[in-house]
């Protein structure tokens, strides 16, 4: 196993106020880690401060190292960064004025690719991965918004995977979906590892002990806990993890 | 209903007033002589002035406050934002007739200068270049009309292109996206439909502006038939009305001055429409499939 990602010491603040506290953790290459922890932990600034999207907001902040196969995001260009390290939101959002197929490339439009069937071809491949192509393939043309909510966060991933990024970051992707929905994106998400490294917040213990290798378990901004998901949850080491997760509090 | 009822009136109003005229000759108010001694009363060029007037301002003047509104939006620091939006909320509050003022004494000197003088020397041989620069022009009136609704257009603007759904904005961010390509791939997309709306207003305010116009566009009933110069003196409906109505005598006279309004009631009516038509196709195209 390979650090894919890891970060040193990483803090965060919202103008004065602190949300991490030097948090450092590394996550391997081809695996999939859940971020647990209460409303309000720092999960999201978290993920945000990876993909360097925390320092857009007003006040945003970071401190430490954020090491990506050894090298500092922090000293790259933030656009190189999230082309790298892809994300998708607790909402789906595809963008409403684009079809199907125009959602999935607008990334990869943005890099240069402009060849009609090459972007035809990897809509395609990106759709097929997330299991959407079958169910959209007679009508790619229509808006992305058009779909069941389900669907738009397939196409959300799709379109992250498009980019081809060596990291996936989901920030609770099911949490807006019906049980059906998110059973398919959980079996998508164990389907990925074989390819991506997937760090994934979760509200949902349950789903966190279904779909991961490694969890963490933040509290207060401060990583409490991290290991092996079955020890994680078998024989938790902090009492406090404990009680979250046998839903004690959160 | 109390201003469907008011809207019925004028309209009935300028129709009866303007009876006389399209009885006599319901073709004469297209013509191109307009001669009060004659009794002909052909108003091609102002219908053509107030056109090709407000084209030109709104021309100026979409790039102007796109540029401005994105700018205001997306790169400016709050403390710029804030003055430049009391820039652009005086702007608003300035009566015409001040434009009116400022157009005549500081820009048409300076326009004639450092404007027509140079284009007309170098592009001259094109008709609609052509010199001499007298100052009072087309040309002024369009952009002293662009002056006036840079700031309607603009502060519209700003309001939609600010309320652009964050999450739409954080998704092209993720996707590596500079902040251009946010504007230009989400904000600006999210916001087209209003921005039309805008324009269409704008374009609304610069066909029935008066005063200003009046004041600067040199009120010549020859263009565009003497010359299709932008450089040149010309008319519009509303400058027409405004400089003759009080000294009319001759009952055709006023009766063709009121049909005047009648047309530009008409104008303003039809480019209303089209706009509503446009948007209400456009946004079930995009929300009802």
């Amino acid at each position: 196993m390979t650090t894919k990602l890891e970060t040193k010491a990483l803090s965060a603040w919202f103008g004065r106020k602190q949300v991490l506290k030097g948090i450092s953790i590394a996550f391997e290459e081809r695996e999939v880690t859940a971020l647990v922890g209460p409303s309000g932990c720092g999960k999201s600034t978290f993920i945000r401060c990876l993909n360097r999207m925390h320092e857009l907001n007003p006040g945003g902040r970071v401190d430490g190292k954020v090491l990506l196969d050894g090298a500092d995001i922090y000293g790259m260009d933030p656009m190189e960064v999230r082309r790298k390290i892809g994300m998708v939101f607790q909402k789906p959002n595809p963008f409403p004025n684009m079809s199907i197929s125009d959602n999935v490339v607008a990334g990869i439009k943005l890099s240069g690719e402009k060849k009609k069937a090459d972007l035809e071809g990897i809509a395609e491949r990106a759709l097929k991965s997330v299991g959407l192509y079958e169910e959209v393939k007679d009508d790619l043309r229509r808006s992305g918004a058009s779909l069941s909510g389900g669907q738009q966060q397939r196409l959300c991933i799709a379109r992250a995977l498009a980019m081809e990024p060596e990291v996936i970051l989901m920030d609770e992707p099911t949490s807006a979906l019906d049980p059906a929905s998110t059973s398919k994106i959980e079996e998508l998400i164990r389907k990925l590892k074989s390819e991506i490294t997937v760090i994934i917040i979760t509200h949902n213990v349950s789903q966190a002990a279904r779909i991961s290798d490694k969890t963490a378990f933040l509290y207060l901004g401060e990583l409490i806990e991290y290991g092996n998901t079955k020890e994680f949850f078998e024989s938790p080491k902090s009492p406090i993890t404990e009680r979250y997760i046998t839903g004690r509090f959160g | 209903m109390v201003v469907v009822f008011f809207f019925i009136m004028i309209f009935g109003m300028l129709l009866i007033r303007s009876f006389p005229a399209m009885a006599r000759d319901p073709l004469m108010i297209f013509g191109s002589t307009w001669d009060v001694e004659a009794g002909i009363f052909g108003a091609a060029p102002a219908i053509i002035g107030t056109l090709v007037s407000s084209s030109i301002a709104i021309l100026f003047a979409v790039p102007i406050s796109l540029a401005i509104a994105v700018f205001f939006t997306e790169y400016a620091p709050s403390q710029i934002r804030t003055g430049l939006s009391v820039v652009i909320d005086m702007l608003a509050t300035i009566p015409s007739v001040i434009f009116g003022i400022w157009g005549l004494w500081i820009v048409a000197p300076l326009m004639k200068t450092f404007v027509q003088e140079p284009i007309s020397g170098s592009l001259g041989f094109i008709p609609i270049f052509s010199g001499p620069a007298y100052g009072l022009s087309l040309l002024l009136a369009s952009v002293i009309l662009t002056f006036m609704i840079v700031p309607i257009i603009t502060s519209i603007s700003i309001s939609l292109l600010s309320s652009t759904p964050v999450e739409l904005r954080e998704a092209m961010i993720s996707l590596g996206a500079t902040r251009w390509e946010v504007v230009r791939h989400v904000a600006l997309p999210f916001s087209k439909l209003g921005i039309f709306a805008a324009v269409m207003l704008a374009l609304g305010r610069a066909l029935g502006e008066t005063m200003a116009v009046t004041m600067v566009i040199g009120n010549s009933f020859m263009w565009p038939f003497s010359s299709i110069s932008i450089f040149s003196p010309a008319s519009t409906l509303t400058s027409k009305i405004a400089s003759e109505l009080y000294e009319a005598i001759d009952p055709f006279h006023v009766s063709s001055l009121i049909e005047l309004g009648f047309l530009l009631l008409m104008i303003t009516l039809s480019v209303n429409s089209l706009a509503r038509l446009i948007v209400s196709r456009y946004s079930q195209r995009r929300y009802g499939t």
